[in-house]
């Protein structure tokens, strides 16, 4: 208020914004991240995220990063892949941890759940045909667990297995014994994390300048 | 036109008059006129006030935005332990949440990237290069900040030229000077003196106030001295408090000069770009040195690689091989008066020494800590990081056990297989009774 001086807010920002929910001031702390990670560029590559350290301890290092360039992330009706991604498109995908504001509806929240639901569905669901087959589910638990031997494979094949059909006697309730269980869609995906706190497990508190203010003990005024 | 040129020589004259009776002479005693520190005071009241005119400035627009100083997201900080395991649960597909969250999370921030940039500054310090953020809030800033400019370019910066010139070829030609005496107490003695006023000359020239705490716990003769590094100058700043032998690779050139002169008449340990590679023959040549008691302490900086001084990195184990008693310093820089972290990759050595020569001043805090040696049933990694804990702790640095080397380099796959390691004994020791009747 009062000082004429303040720069007018670049539009640009004003259109990310819309998309994607972010403040200005998480937009432009997100946009040096960007930079930093692009060594100054203006897109981001696998090789780019590669070089994190502590994204390189994660033991889904490769879903994570495939999930950032995938394309069914970015709200539009495309497939496959991205070999490397903008800013508008960085944005996008770390909307999808964005926690719901005190302003959000019902209706809203409820959208979002969807969102962040269907973010999760696409970084097991690889090829993209709807369901997340037996083979997908596989392959997360074979990357999440060691391959030193502190699990053995059969035990690790084991484990998938029963998750697997848990998730098919819940949602299939009277299958027949003979009948094969193709693969957990959307919506057993969706009822088997229904009782999940979507809001604790799958958000990440983006800084806001309004809620870190720095005030010193002493007054100025 | 003729009659400018007396007047110039006039002016030359004074000014190696007052630079050499007010300056050197004083530095190489070790005496100080106290007008180092009476600018450091009057630069501390200014940078307060600025730093409450930008403050009042915020207020008023509030558009100015504020940096963060810990990262842009707060994190909720659960370990893998609580957050996957409540009361006995199975592996579930919700676990695989709490990786990719992590995961997220540290694309948007991770700890070991901002560690190879400098510092951002909570409040500006009326350089024009630490103004990431900061705009016009007010004509009396800009007023000062360009009395700044020209006080800092204008005047500190030829003064800060001249007495650096001076004190390296007072090295150079002090060290082969000595270097021509027969081996004696003398000779020790003198190389000493050369040595050290040379190094309080150039302390001189980046304008370097020193507090030395703990003085009782220098480095004494035969044993190793480690410390976290940010930047070449930590030699000088070191090496002003007491005699170090230097251990680094032979370069070419101004630097090749100064190492040939300075190894005349003090043993430092040079090696060539071959023998680096051998790890052996380095520490074979380092253990001989210190083997032999009588020699000066090896300063050692285990980080491998300048830090910027928010933290300390992994302490490489091969410095701590070596035997002997470690010396740890830890040495801490104010970041309001300058940035004294060396940034390789932005910046080459000579534009490094401008930056350092045209900021405010240089204000270190070198914390000697007690002697440690390593304990039984340690080993060299368990030794360094104990090493790296303290020095940590003293300098009010963060203790991270991540390498410095990443700077450069990509982290090991091992790293990510204790990552798996620690889900798999999460996993299995709950649904051991439940695997054992999957697996018919």
């Amino acid at each position: 208020m009062g000082a004429s001086h303040t720069r007018t807010e670049p539009n640009e920002f004003q259109d990310l914004m819309d998309k994607t929910g972010f403040s200005v001031e998480q937009i432009k702390n997100l946009r040096k991240r960007f930079l930093q990670l692009s060594g100054n560029e203006e897109t981001i590559s696998r090789e780019n995220l590669d070089s994190i350290p502590a994204l390189a301890n994660n033991p889904l290092k490769k879903e994570i990063i495939n999930a950032i360039f995938d394309k069914r992330n970015q709200h539009e009706s495309e497939v496959g892949s991205f070999q490397e991604i903008g800013f508008e498109q960085f944005l996008m995908v770390m909307s999808h941890f964005r926690p719901p504001t005190l302003k959000t509806t019902p209706e809203e929240k409820e959208a979002l759940r969807k969102e962040k639901l269907r973010f999760l569905f696409n970084m097991h669901d690889t090829d993209n045909d709807g369901t997340i087959t037996l083979d997908e589910y596989r392959k997360v638990v074979e990357d999440l667990l060691s391959k030193s031997g502190a699990i053995e494979p059969a035990t690790a094949k084991g484990i998938a297995d029963a998750a697997m059909l848990e998730v098919a006697s819940t949602n299939v309730p009277h299958m027949a014994p003979d009948e094969f269980y193709e693969g957990i869609t959307f919506e057993h995906f969706e009822q088997i994390l229904k009782g999940l706190e979507m809001e604790t497990r799958m958000h990440i508190r983006f800084l806001d300048v309004g809620t870190a203010t720095m005030r010193c003990g002493r007054s100025t005024s | 036109m003729d009659d400018l040129w007396p007047v110039a020589v006039g002016v030359f004259q004074a000014w190696m008059f007052v630079v050499v009776f007010f300056i050197m002479l004083p530095a190489m005693c070790g005496l100080s006129l106290g007008v180092t520190s009476v600018y450091i005071q009057i630069l501390v009241k200014i940078l307060e006030w600025a730093t409450l005119r930008i403050q009042r400035g915020r207020q008023e627009q509030p558009s100015v935005p504020v940096p963060l100083p810990n990262g842009i997201i707060e994190r909720a900080g659960g370990s893998m332990e609580e957050e996957m395991a409540p009361a006995g649960a199975e592996f579930s597909l919700s676990d695989a949440l709490f990786f990719y969250k992590e995961g997220v999370e540290s694309i948007v921030d991770d700890q070991v990237t901002q560690r190879f940039s400098s510092e951002e500054l909570a409040s500006w310090n009326l350089l024009t290069r630490t103004n990431h953020n900061f705009r016009y809030i007010s004509l009396r800033l800009t007023v000062i900040w360009g009395l700044g400019v020209f006080v800092r370019y204008g005047v500190l910066f030829p003064l800060r030229i001249t007495l650096t010139v001076i004190g390296l070829s007072w090295l150079v030609i002090g060290t082969t000077l000595v270097g021509f005496l027969p081996e004696s107490s003398v000779k020790t003695w003198l190389s000493e003196l050369v040595h050290v006023t040379c190094y309080r000359i150039c302390a001189r020239g980046l304008s370097a106030t020193v507090h030395y705490h703990n003085r009782d716990n220098r480095p004494q003769k035969g044993g190793i001295c480690v410390s976290n590094h940010t930047t070449p100058i930590d030699v000088v700043i070191l090496a002003n408090d007491g005699c170090y032998a230097m251990v680094g690779q032979v370069h070419g050139g101004l630097m090749g000069v100064l190492q040939r002169s300075m190894v005349r008449s003090c043993p430092h340990i040079w090696f060539e770009r071959s023998e680096m590679r051998d790890r052996h023959a380095v520490t074979n040549r380092l253990r001989a040195h210190v083997a032999a008691k009588n020699k000066l302490p090896i300063l050692i900086f285990p980080e491998g690689t300048c830090i910027n001084n928010t933290s300390v990195m992994m302490f490489k184990k091969g410095s701590f091989e070596i035997g002997g008693t470690i010396h740890p310093v830890a040495i801490k820089y104010d970041p309001r008066f300058g940035d004294a972290f060396w940034n390789s990759s932005k910046y080459n050595m000579v534009s490094y020494l401008l930056r350092m020569m045209t900021s405010w001043a240089i204000v270190v805090n070198v914390w000697y800590l007690p002697p440690m040696t390593i304990q039984e049933g340690e080993d060299a990694a368990q030794f360094a990081n104990r090493v790296k804990s303290a020095v940590a702790h003293r300098g009010g640095l963060l203790d991270l056990d991540w390498d410095g080397g990443l700077k450069r380099g990509k982290v090991k796959d091992s790293l990510k297989e204790e990552q798996q390691k620690k889900y798999s004994s999460i996993i299995t020791g709950q649904s051991d009774h439940d695997s054992s009747s999957l697996t018919t």
